[in-house]
């Protein structure tokens, strides 16, 4: 039975019957309150409360031992009221029980049916309070169980990847909103739906696949396109506890930005070699022709044709020095030597540089320089690269005969180097990527000039290393102008 | 040796130009140059112009395949499909094709007569343009 006392609250307005009761229950251990009518019953069961059982008396002056036990089961539905009565008749009885009592024992009673009666009372109690706890827990962990799924189902609907659920009879029973989503064929389509109704035949496939692979430990990953993007599509089966397979899940993770990064860095290998093997097999073919001895042992025209496959080496070496660069710098060991630089000496020695590509195109490089000595704490290599780099563009991408114009100009605190250039231009939309590595605006002309598309990333990086800004100013058809804007040497950090 | 036959070159690098003329200079033959295939098809259709006895032309100009292109515009010309053509290339095999030929059938649906990676070899380079001049 309970681990405390059972406590009894006994109500009777004869002070013999009260004090009887006390004595007989007191001895067998119970703890007893008694009162002597109606209201000081009600007095004594909320000064004194929590009691399991009531004995109570049903005529008694101030308040009848009915309303009594309405009071109080009213607040304690869990008592056990029993009636003690001197009329007992049918009717009482009745009315007792319909009002809630447990038992009602005949007045004179003896001391043994008191103690059955309440033995019989508490023992019925406490198996109704073990049911009722059982129930509650029962509902607790059933309200548990549902919470638990709709949180799972929460979770699941709010994920950016797609899943899906499938189970042995290839129909798909489970689909968040991503996957409705990322499979729009079949996203108005109602749970369950046949497999069959995706229109990739590569989801269907591979769901299929590890379904009805024997014993059900496959897991399968797939990078399949769906609509505009690519998707890495990763099955594995559903495993019971038992051991037995009960379908697949499918999750679908885009990785459309990692696909055209892939593509990105494949197109630039291809674009290397290409830049890499044309100067290669010029130099080659240039060498081959002086060891045939075909040209009759002509010093003139063979040294002629050494210089020219030089040549070819040294822009060779170029390209692998701006590799080289670039990845020195992505890795955080390009290191810097930074002493003073008077920037009209970086930009005149770039601009010497490119009159050798311009000359035979007849483009004219024109310096102004209204920098006003204007020097910066700078990286003497990596200035010329900077500024060799943009001038060397400008060339490259004006029509033969035009003018390209540099400019040097100083503030307060900065000096701007702008190279403009008349030529082909830059769409606005290119204009956004061109400092990105290895991208090449991609139009009818620029196909012909060569390039690695490293140049710019170069510039951006190296400018920024030197706390300085980059942009460009640029309209298709009219020409660019990039300017640099780097920090005067007395202000550098 | 026909050493008066002349032969149009056209490929986009200056370098190859140049080799290619000096060994065909070597072998006797009068060269001329174009920086682009379209130049080298007008020069065909000039009025008046010499004949080439050989073409030789680069693969990837401007675009990939305008060796290729060059030598289907000439083929399909009555007047010129007789002159034999030699397809030369440094990226013969280039972004995961290979346009190297394999047999005769290859060749002939290239519309060339020759095929040469580049740098081409000077004195088989030679031969197969003798060879192909009669």
């Amino acid at each position: 039975m309970t681990a405390h006392a059972a406590r009894i609250l006994v109500v009777d307005d004869e002070l013999g019957v009260r004090e009887g009761c006390r004595k007989i229950l007191a001895s067998e251990g119970y703890d007893v309150v008694t009162a002597g009518d109606g209201k000081a019953g009600l007095e004594q069961f909320i000064e004194r409360g929590p009691f399991d059982a009531l004995l109570v008396d049903l005529q008694m002056p101030r308040m009848s031992g009915l309303e009594l036990m309405q009071e109080i089961r009213a607040r304690n539905p869990d008592i056990v009221p029993i009636i003690i009565t001197a009329h007992a008749t049918l009717d009482t009885a009745v009315e007792g029980t319909r009002q809630g009592a447990y038992s009602y024992i005949p007045k004179p009673f003896t001391p043994d049916e008191l103690l059955l009666a309440i033995k019989n009372g508490l023992e019925k109690r406490a198996l109704s309070l073990e049911a009722r706890r059982l129930r509650e827990e029962r509902e607790r962990r059933l309200l548990e169980v549902a919470s638990e799924r709709s949180r799972s189902n929460t979770i699941i609907a709010a994920m950016t990847d797609g899943i899906l659920v499938i189970n042995l009879e290839k129909l798909v029973v489970l689909r968040n909103h991503a996957a409705a989503r990322i499979l729009p064929d079949c996203a108005d389509r109602p749970l369950p739906f046949p497999l069959e109704e995706i229109q990739s035949s590569d989801v269907r496939e591979i769901v299929s696949v590890v379904i009805d692979s024997p014993g059900g430990f496959m897991i399968l990953s797939r990078q399949i396109p769906l609509g505009a993007s690519t998707f890495m599509v990763n099955v594995s089966p559903i495993i019971e506890p038992g051991g037995e397979t009960s379908g697949a899940v499918a999750v679908f993770s885009d990785v459309t930005e990692l696909a055209k990064l892939d593509t990105a860095k494949s197109m630039f290998v291809s674009l290397v070699a290409h830049e890499v093997k044309s100067p290669l097999a010029a130099t080659e073919g240039w060498l081959n022709l002086v060891l045939s001895g075909m040209l009759k042992a002509d010093p003139q025209e063979e040294r002629r044709m050494l210089e020219r496959a030089q040549l070819r080496v040294k822009t060779l070496r170029g390209l692998v020095n701006e590799l080289i660069n670039l990845s020195a710098i992505q890795t955080g060991k390009f290191t810097l030597t930074r002493a003073p630089v008077a920037v009209v000496e970086a930009v005149s020695r770039a601009v010497e540089a490119s009159r050798e590509s311009a000359g035979p195109r007849a483009i004219r490089i024109e310096l102004e320089d209204a920098g006003a000595g204007a020097r910066v704490l700078a990286d003497r290599e990596a200035l010329s690269m900077i500024f060799g780099n943009l001038v060397e563009n400008a060339v490259k991408y004006s029509r033969d005969g035009a003018a390209v114009h540099v400019r040097i100009e100083q503030d307060a605190r900065h000096v701007s180097v702008s190279v403009q250039d008349h030529g082909i231009g830059i769409s606005a939309e290119d204009c956004g990527k061109i400092f990105d590595e290895f991208y090449r605006a991609r139009t009818e002309e620029t196909a012909a000039i060569p390039g690695t598309g490293l140049g710019l990333s170069l510039v951006k990086r190296l400018t920024e290393l030197h706390e300085g800004t980059v942009g460009v100013h640029s309209e298709l058809g009219a020409g660019s102008t990039f300017t640099v804007r780097l920090p005067l040497a007395d202000e550098a950090p | 040796m026909s050493g008066s036959s002349l032969i149009f070159l056209v490929d986009d690098d200056k370098d190859f130009l140049e080799m290619e003329q000096a060994i065909l200079s070597a072998g006797g033959y009068r060269t001329r140059c174009f920086s682009e295939a379209r130049e080298a098809l007008e020069a065909l259709a000039a009025p008046g112009a010499e004949r080439p006895a050989l073409l030789v032309t680069d693969l990837m100009m401007r675009s990939l395949d305008a060796g290729f292109t060059f030598a289907k515009a000439v083929r399909s010309d009555p007047r010129f499909a007789a002159i034999p053509l030699v397809i030369v290339s440094a990226v013969a095999s280039q972004k995961g094709l290979d346009f190297r030929p394999r047999s005769p059938e290859d060749l002939a649906a290239m519309n060339a007569d020759a095929f040469f990676d580049k740098p081409v070899p000077p004195e088989q380079f030679l031969s197969r343009v003798r060879e192909l001049i009669g």
